[in-house]
């Protein structure tokens, strides 16, 4: 894994860098937690449960970890879901959960 | 001289101590690595962690560093724990969060600022936190300056300079400079203690705060029992004075210690604050003059007052110098005899002003008494009394003895009684002859200078007088320290004796006790002959009113000298 690589991906990397004090190790670092963690998981789970306050908060702190490391792929899909959970919206979240994980696959590959 | 800013700099030089609270290890890696160069960085993961770590830093922490939304115990929650904590409640709390909602939430909350999410450049959150724990560390040095430890009010300095800023805030609307001080003050400290009094002062204290409080006003304690409000809207006076009357009465009960209040209304149409707490304190003041007055508000009235009073004190000097002054004679008669027989007089004093006619000595002397000038008119009446009662002596060739007022200032003066021999000397009369009123309110203020003032006038051979007697706040002790001859009963007593059985019974006690020391009583303000004829019937021995005489000028009361010395031939 290289900035560039997640620049090309469509991360902002310059922004994920500059709030890193532009220490790439340590910004890589922090994406590969990112990837790894388990708010996705979590997040799929308390959707699939109905459990939309719950579901809210796992989207909620995830979006705020993309969105500090610049993300913006994975990003967007959680953000939008963050916003129709905060509305307490009882849609469908399937195909934003897939883009969720198609995007998060494509960072890990 | 270490100024304040000073202070506050040479502490930002050392290493803070920051706390972050976020339950995502990224954001708090994220930030850790932003601040960990020039602060010492705690984490925590939710808020029942963070407190723990808050609790045991206590106040080393200068800032924390708060997520909202976390498991466990939330940001909300963890924040109110932090402001009710003794010791944390001060730490400047900065919240983080990507909404606009919790932005405003959290600022009402009391939070110090908000750092939003996604994290802004570094600098900018370095910048935000530096100003933050400046901000603070001066704050709360401020703090332990600016407030009266004893009542937690703003002090004096601090009053007059957030007035300033108040009205910058509500420059619409009328406001009210209110002063408030407590009747006898210094009595209540004499007779239960200096720290039953700071009691008095801060229950008066804590009553005012929540009064400012709910009226968006300020409050400082200015001096010992002197407050001061500077308050939104109008009629705030008889709310305020219920308020205080209550707690005041949880600690006195039904005692008759009462604060009294001077409003100054619509004050923000007079520019300087000096002026608006003067104005207040004058008509706050102005309620001694009736007993039945708790509130006044500064008037046309009071205003009028003031400027008579600057002009009255403007032209004391040149009055004296002029003779405006004029001494008027009251006539004592002895009693106890078959016929009333002259006995004395009492110098009293009128001003004659060329402009303003004659002045009441009612609107002079507590004036002058105040502010310390009585004693200029003292040595004035002293000197006119003395040469009077020589020239009387050498005109009809009997010795009428004159009462003058020594008051509360000439007490101060140590050479008073050498003073007052060489007056009397130089008028070539005895000191037996001159007789020296002096007020028992005096030896409440200080008792060992009185005691040993009127022991040395006594020696000088002056007669001495109690004036005032039963007025004062001295404890019956006073009687028994104070070598005086005579007991000058007050015309409060006298008014009610012919029609009022308690009256009638308090002078007969009063009577009893000059009998027990031995004194004389003169019973002043006597103008009914029932009156008159109660007194003679207990014993008093003089007498003094109108039932007799108002009191004259000195060519007038040669007819009473003259009736004495005809009888006397008679005789």
């Amino acid at each position: 894994m290289t900035v560039e690589k997640l620049k090309e991906l469509g991360a902002d990397t310059e922004q994920g860098l500059m709030r890193c004090g532009n220490n790439q190790e340590f910004y890589l670092r922090l994406v590969g937690m990112a990837l790894e963690q388990k708010g996705y998981d979590e997040l799929e789970k308390q959707i699939k449960e109905n459990r939309l306050t719950e579901a809210f908060e796992a989207a909620h702190a995830l979006k705020g970890v993309l969105a500090n490391l610049s993300l913006t792929p994975i990003y967007e899909p959680v953000s939008e879901m963050t916003e129709m959970l905060r509305a307490k919206q009882e849609a469908d979240y399937s195909p934003l959960l897939a883009k969720m994980w198609e995007e998060r696959k494509r960072f890990i590959e | 001289m270490v100024t304040q800013n000073d202070f506050v700099k040479s502490r930002l030089s050392m290493k803070r101590r920051i706390l972050i609270v976020d339950d995502e290890e990224i954001n708090r890696l994220m930030l850790g690595n932003i601040l960990e160069d020039d602060y010492e960085v705690l984490l925590a993961a939710d808020g029942s962690e963070a407190l723990n770590v808050a609790k045991n830093e206590k106040q080393r922490l200068s800032l924390i560093l708060l997520d909202l939304h976390m498991p466990v115990m939330d940001g909300y929650e963890f924040f109110e724990k932090v402001r009710e904590d003794e010791a944390l409640k001060d730490v400047p709390v900065i919240v983080l969060t990507s909404e606009k909602e919790a932005e405003v939430r959290s600022l009402k909350m009391g939070a110090a600022d908000f750092i939003p999410k996604p994290y802004d450049i570094p600098e900018v959150i370095h910048t935000r936190i530096d100003r933050i724990i400046q901000l603070y560390e001066g704050r709360n040095i401020i703090t332990a300056t600016q407030f009266d430890t004893l009542t937690g009010l703003f002090n004096r300095e601090y009053f007059c300079e957030y007035s300033t800023i108040f009205d910058q805030y509500y420059p619409e609307g009328s406001k009210e400079l209110i002063a408030l001080n407590i009747n006898r003050f210094h009595v209540i400290n004499a007779v239960h203690g200096r720290e039953f009094g700071d009691r008095v002062l801060a229950a008066i204290g804590k009553t005012v705060k929540e009064y400012a409080g709910e009226t968006k006003g300020l409050a400082c304690r200015y001096s010992a029992d002197q407050f001061y409000l500077y308050l939104n809207g109008e009629g705030n006076g008889e709310e305020l004075y219920a308020a205080i009357n209550n707690a005041l009465n949880e600690l006195l009960g039904n005692s008759d210690t009462r604060v009294r209040m001077g409003i100054y209304k619509e004050a923000e149409k007079e520019a300087d604050i000096s002026k608006r707490m003067e104005l207040a304190l004058l008509a706050c003041n102005s309620t001694k003059q009736d007993p039945g007055r708790h509130i006044s508000c500064y008037d046309e009235k009071i205003r009028e007052k003031e400027h008579y009073d600057e002009l009255l004190i403007h032209d004391l000097d040149k009055a004296i110098a002029e003779k405006q002054f004029k001494v008027f004679y009251q006539p004592k008669y002895g009693v106890q005899g078959e016929k009333p027989v002259l006995s004395s007089a009492e110098a009293l004093i009128r001003w004659v002003h060329p402009e303003l006619g004659m002045i009441s000595p009612g609107k002079f002397i507590p004036l002058f008494e105040n502010n310390g000038l009585i004693g200029k008119v003292d040595r004035y009446v002293w000197k006119e009394a003395a040469a009077q009662i020589a020239q009387w002596e050498k005109k009809y060739g009997i010795k009428i003895p004159v009462s003058v007022n020594v008051s509360r200032v000439d007490i101060m003066s140590e050479d008073l009684a050498d003073e007052l021999e060489t007056i009397v000397k130089e008028a070539g009369i005895e000191t037996a002859d001159y007789y020296l009123e002096v007020t028992e309110s005096a030896y409440t203020d200080n008792q060992a200078d009185m005691i040993s003032l009127v022991k040395g006038m006594k020696d000088k051979g002056f007669t001495i007088e109690m004036d005032d007697f039963g007025t004062g706040y001295s404890s019956l002790n006073m009687l028994n320290e104070l070598p005086f001859d005579v007991l000058k009963l007050d015309m409060v007593f006298v008014r009610n004796i012919h029609k009022d059985e308690r009256a009638l019974k308090l002078v007969e006690f009063i009577m009893g006790i000059a009998k027990y020391l031995k004194v004389k009583v003169v019973a002043e303000g006597v103008e009914y002959k029932e009156q008159y004829e109660i007194l003679k019937e207990m014993g008093c021995d003089v007498i003094q009113g109108y039932y007799f005489s108002k009191p004259v000028c000195a060519e007038d009361f040669e007819a009473f000298i003259k009736e004495r010395t005809e009888s006397e031939v008679q005789g």
